[in-house]
Formats: C-alpha cells, structure tokens, sequence
C-alpha cells in the first residue's frame, strides 16, 4: 500500500544497508523517518523507500493506481507529446554507450511508440491526469511508462464492441491491424512493440485493466494474465537487461 | 537512359522520427518541395543520420510518398536497427521497393 509504514528492520533488507546507516541517514535527513509509537520507533513510507531507490517501476505503478490523480514530479512527468519527444532525447543520450547502438535505437523506437500510442488515443479524453509518466531506470534497466487514460479495452471497444475484457482487447491490440481511431488507416504501433521485443534480448510489462502482459524473446505466443491489481490506463515497462 | 533522382535526406526532418504528428506536418510541409518531382525521376528517400524511426512515423511519410509515386520510390541508407525494423512492419502490410543501391 502506497501510505503504509515499514519498520527499520524492513526497510534495510530493502535498501541492502545496515540499520545502523539508517539511523545516519535519518539524522542527516538524507532518508528521514516517520517516528511513531511510544518509543519512537523509525518507520518508512514504501513510497519514500521507492523513491529513494528509484524504482520506476513501482513508483509508476503507485502514480497509475492511485484513485485520485495528480501529476508525478517533473523530472518524470510529460504532460504534452513536445516534452515526451525531448524527453525521448534524453533517453537516447542516456543509453549511449550502456547498451549497443542498435539497442538504443531499438528501446528508443519502442518507448517512442509506447508513449505517442498514450497520447494518440486520449487526446480530448485523458480522464483526470494529461500526459504521461516516463522514466529511464539504469539500475534496474528497464524504461517505464505510464498514462492514467482510457485504457486499451475502451480505445478498441469503439471499433470493435464485441470486446468482452482488457485481455480480449490487448491480445487484438498486439497481433490485429486495428485501431481506436477509425477512419484513421493505422495500427501498426504495437505490432512494432511485440515484433522489436521477441527479436531481441528485452522484456515487456504491459498493463491496461486487469490484463497483464510479459513478453520476451523468442516468445511466440502472448501470455497474458488476469491480475487482481487494476489500472485504468496502461502501464509498460521495457527491460533491457539482458542487452549488451 | 540514365534515369534521374530526386533525393529525400530523412535527417532534415530531424533524427528522432516517432510520433504520428510530426510525420503528417512532415509530409504537408513537403507538399511544395514533391511538386519540382518530373515523372521519370526516381524518388530517393535517404535514411542517412535517422537515429530513431517508428512506423507511427513512417506511416504518415512513406505510405502516402509510395502512394503517390507508386514505383519510383526507393529506400537507401537503412541499415539503422529501428528504421530496418519499422520497414518490415511496414513491408508486411503495403510493400515499399527497397532499394539494391547504397549511397
């Protein structure tokens, strides 16, 4: 849970440091606690333990749940599809030299499709907050994104009402030429996503509703789960792990 | 006869291709320069510099370009990872020619 406290003890098998450093970092305010009980005792916010380690993922995820939406901070936040694409920059900048130069292509383009599909398909209709999240995560190499839209089952649901369920609707957003915005000829997007991960040593998470996608490479099929968690828009998260 | 070209260099568009947006103002903006195009001039289209291209992109270029100058077009330069893997993705869908010739 986003607002629930974690003991010391906890949030040093999280960080991989001593209770000891904790008790430094809380005196030197670099990690400040919240002091509860009647001794006192050091407690953490999961999210501050998150952000301190910047983990993307789950701070993305936490930011697409969240029942009540609010902007992520700036350096994450793209409200418009012009701070996406010079974010998008960044990112290339960033991967230069990390991973090979077809990887950071490769990553660049999908991320590019990933994030300009959010857009796409809740522009005029974002439901609270406008834009995206996006977030490069060298530590845990992976790239996140995340949008608190419509959600892929009410995109394609336009053109195609027969859809029953988020899964049904993210198995047709990966493998048919369809698109949310007819007339519009498109849907090329996520076919592109699919085909760069299972052709290369990557990873995606993909998220919209109750429907959970993992894909990697050489996968054939597409796995996609029923997960108990739900996100109204999407949420992806690019691994690149396993890249030179 | 020796056929002319009229050459396309991708990179003056910028070298992050992605969004459908800026396809389609690329190729309205274009709409002038593809009038000087004579009919027998082949349409070069150099990927040269591309860093990023994605096929929201090259949907809103290429597609109608090859539309328009259904033959003549040719792709040179695109050895870039994601502009080879936007052209597959493409390819499957509407064939472009590529090209057998390398600048």
């Amino acid at each position: 849970m986003l607002n629930s406290l974690i003991s010391i003890g906890e949030a040093s098998k999280q960080l991989g440091t001593s209770i000891d450093t904790l008790r430094r970092w809380d005196t030197t305010n670099r990690l400040p606690s919240i002091r509860s009980g009647p001794r006192g005792h050091r407690f953490y916010r999961q999210a501050d333990l998150d952000l301190f380690l910047r983990n993307e993922s789950s701070l993305a995820k936490q930011w697409a749940m969240a029942p009540v939406g609010v902007p992520p901070s700036n350096d994450v936040y793209c409200q418009t599809r012009d701070v996406f694409q010079a974010r998008l920059e960044r990112l290339q900048h960033a991967l230069q030299g990390k991973v090979s130069e077809s990887a950071v292509s490769l990553l660049s383009a999908v991320a590019g499709e990933i994030g300009n599909n959010s857009f796409d398909h809740n522009l005029g209709n974002w439901p609270d907050v406008t834009g995206i999240y996006f977030s490069l995560d060298m530590r845990n190499r992976n790239i996140v994104l995340a949008d608190r839209g419509q959600g892929v089952l009410a995109t394609l649901k336009r053109v195609r009402p027969e859809l029953n369920n988020a899964m049904e609707a993210v198995k047709v957003a990966f493998t048919e030429m369809v698109s949310g915005r007819f007339p519009e000829a498109r849907g090329n997007g996520l076919k592109f996503v699919r085909s760069v991960i299972i052709e290369n040593p990557f990873t995606l998470k993909f998220q919209t509703g109750d429907a959970s996608l993992l894909l990697k490479e050489y996968d054939k099929d597409l796995p996609i789960v029923h997960v108990e968690e739900y996100i109204r828009g999407c949420i992806a998260i690019i691994g690149f792990e396993g890249s030179i | 006869m020796i056929k002319s070209n009229f050459v396309i260099e991708l990179r003056k568009f910028g070298t992050i291709l992605v969004s459908r947006p800026s396809g389609k103002e690329a190729w309205l903006a274009f709409q002038p320069t593809l009038k000087d195009v004579s009919d027998t001039e082949e349409v070069l289209v150099d990927f040269k510099d591309v860093l990023v291209l994605t096929p929201s992109w090259a949907d809103e270029f290429l597609t109608p370009l090859r539309d328009r100058f259904n033959g003549r077009v040719k792709l040179i330069n695109t050895d870039n990872a994601s502009v080879k893997a936007t052209l597959a993705i493409l390819d499957k869908n509407r064939p472009i020619r590529p090209s057998t010739s390398r600048d």
